[in-house]
């Protein structure tokens, strides 16, 4: 997956995660029942929203350090594609934002 | 031997290793403001992840939590929403200020902010609004340590003595060690935490109720209004959608601004160590399920406690533990309280003097250090006199501390990400997003939809910035060249 895709996909995650877990999107899901591994629905909810962010961060962080050109010897520095290109094939300018 | 002689024993062991534990941890950093406030820049994986949970979840969510799960039902749900959404955009940002930081040296937020926008004032604005969210906030870690240590002696340890004994073991250990004292203890604190709240948050509704299913299958039956958010107000009448959503907002824009959290960034040993703490934090974050159910554990419990924040240790004493279970319950909110107080006091000083006085007066390494370690005990002594005050209605005043606190995102989201963003342009906009903030913290009733009174400040904080920022000279090339090469 591309640097990009993978970045959108986040955000798409988490914007929809705050409108689940807020006004209007918690709304229809508002309720006690099915409970959930023994927790009211709605807390099991909003719970595995937060589960989830887990496991796409650690997705995005695969993608990210894939494409995190990194040669022998250096740290990275802050944002991908700031520091040295090593790999060059891999370190698209355009990634950087 | 009386149970309180017990769990005083238990207490005072859990102190000293806290004590130990920072006060070993501060032979190793460096003699230097950078040693001192960020710990050198050392901190591995593992400290990162406890020193990130244990600093987020405080006195608030270990007594709190529990209290407004037992009082206001789904609301508390509100407190589970936010971390992992407030946490999120560290992945991105944490590294890039972390880059600025070993660039140009920065230790604080506003420096970071004053760095892309030179000014004095801003800096010192910054400073003052840091501490006017931080003394409450401090204020509360030592009542709720104070609490605790009353309610499970018996009151043989008044709230006094238990918060200036576990506040004096925080003061000696700062002073001593800084940052690393702070990362270390954490460590220790988190672990108990979380240890603490997943042994107790799955035993008590086994206990009483035969299962967590039961226990929600019975309150359903009695008290369904507690289990859907948005929960109930503290008077006991329905909560608002519009607060409920506008609680779980400001406090996502408020977490990664708090400065205490934000001056991580600067203590991580390298980027990827700062990303993989973001990433696992959610899994920290799930402790808050157990300590809900702490809280609806005493909710068709017979009889009640003095308030609804002294839910959590009445539960425990009114559930016969034995001694030294209620010893270790009361270890893990003191590790709760503790672990945010430090960072708080820590993060006070250094920006103070960092923010406050250096701006203005020339002072070198030595003498910083020193103003710093002035200033954590002076703050300490201001938040333990009004911790004293059982009049201070501090959990409103901690609410408006999010609202201040929020106020902060725009500069530095704009320093970091917005090259046309000018000095003006965040002035104006953090004057007026602070004065919309506290105009409707003094005015509840006129806020439009019950709306949290700091995202009505970012509602004219943002505009007001983007708006003064375009209408003035953008900043030149070779200044924003340091930033965004």
């Amino acid at each position: 997956m591309s640097l990009r895709a993978a970045r959108a996909l986040t955000v798409g995650y988490f914007v929809l995660a705050l409108i689940f877990v807020t006004w209007p999107g918690l709304v229809p899901f508002a309720r006690i029942r099915p409970l959930v591994l023994g927790l009211p629905f709605s807390m099991a909810w909003i719970a595995s929203w937060v589960a989830g962010s887990a496991v796409v961060l650690y997705l995005l962080d695969r993608v990210e350090g894939r494409h995190r050109a990194r040669p022998p010897g250096r740290r990275a520095e802050g944002d991908p594609g700031a520091g040295p290109r090593g790999e060059a094939g891999r370190a698209r300018l355009e990634e950087r934002d | 031997m009386e149970r309180w002689v017990v769990v005083t024993v238990v207490i005072a062991a859990y102190l000293a290793l806290t004590l130990t534990i920072g006060l070993l941890a501060g032979r190793r950093p460096t003699h230097s403001v950078a040693g001192y406030v960020a710990a050198d820049r050392s901190f591995g994986l593992v400290v990162m992840y406890f020193v990130t949970g244990a600093t987020v979840f405080s006195a608030f969510a270990f007594l709190g939590g529990p209290g407004w799960a037992y009082s206001r039902g789904g609301a508390a749900f509100y407190i589970l929403a936010y971390g992992a959404l407030g946490m999120a955009p560290f992945y991105w940002m944490g590294p890039r200020a972390a880059a600025l930081g070993r660039r140009f040296g920065y230790v604080t937020q506003a420096q970071l902010v004053v760095g892309r926008f030179p000014s004095r004032g801003l800096s010192a604005l910054i400073a003052v609004l840091s501490l006017i969210a931080f003394v409450p906030y401090i204020t509360l870690q030592m009542r709720g340590a104070g609490i605790v240590i009353e309610a499970v002696t018996d009151g043989n340890v008044p709230l006094w003595l238990g918060a200036l004994i576990s506040y004096g073991i925080v003061i000696v250990y700062v002073l001593a060690a800084g940052a690393m004292a702070v990362g270390w203890t954490n460590v220790f604190q988190g672990v108990l935490m979380v240890v603490i709240a997943w042994s107790l948050g799955l035993y008590l509704p086994y206990r009483l109720y035969g299962g967590v299913d039961e226990m929600f299958e019975r309150i359903a039956d009695a008290r369904p209004d507690l289990l859907t958010p948005p929960g109930l107000t503290a008077a006991g009448e329905p909560w608002s959608w519009g607060a409920y959503s506008t609680f779980v907002l400001v406090s996502v824009v408020g977490l990664m601004m708090w400065p205490h959290l934000f001056m991580k960034a600067f203590t991580a040993r390298d980027d990827d160590t700062m990303r993989r703490t973001v990433i696992l934090f959610p899994t920290f974050q799930l402790f808050l399920i157990p300590v809900f159910l702490i809280g609806f554990a005493g909710v068709l419990f017979p009889g009640r406690p003095p308030s609804a924040d002294f839910i959590l240790p009445f539960m425990i004493l009114e559930t016969d533990l034995p001694a030294i279970i209620v010893g270790l319950f009361c270890a893990g909110a003191l590790s709760a309280t503790m672990s945010t107080g430090d960072a708080l006091l820590h993060a006070s000083a250094s920006v103070f003097v960092e923010d406050g006085v250096t701006k203005f007066v020339e002072m070198d390494d030595r003498a910083q250090r020193l103003l710093m370690r002035v200033i954590v005990l002076l703050t300490g002594a201001v938040a333990y006199y009004f911790a004293l005050d059982p009049g201070s209605s501090l959990v409103l005043l901690l609410a408006s501390a999010y609202g201040i606190v929020s106020q902060l995102a725009p500069p530095v989201v704009a320093a970091m990400y917005w090259k046309r963003a000018t000095t003006s342009g965040v002035v104006a906009g953090l004057v007026w997003g602070s004065g919309t903030a506290m105009f409707f913290y003094f005015n509840p009733e006129l806020r439009p939809l019950d709306m949290h009174e700091g995202i009505l400040g970012l509602l004219v904080h943002v505009p007001v910035l983007v708006l003064t920022s375009l209408l003035t000279q953008p900043q030149d090339e070779d200044h924003l060249g340091g930033f965004f090469s």
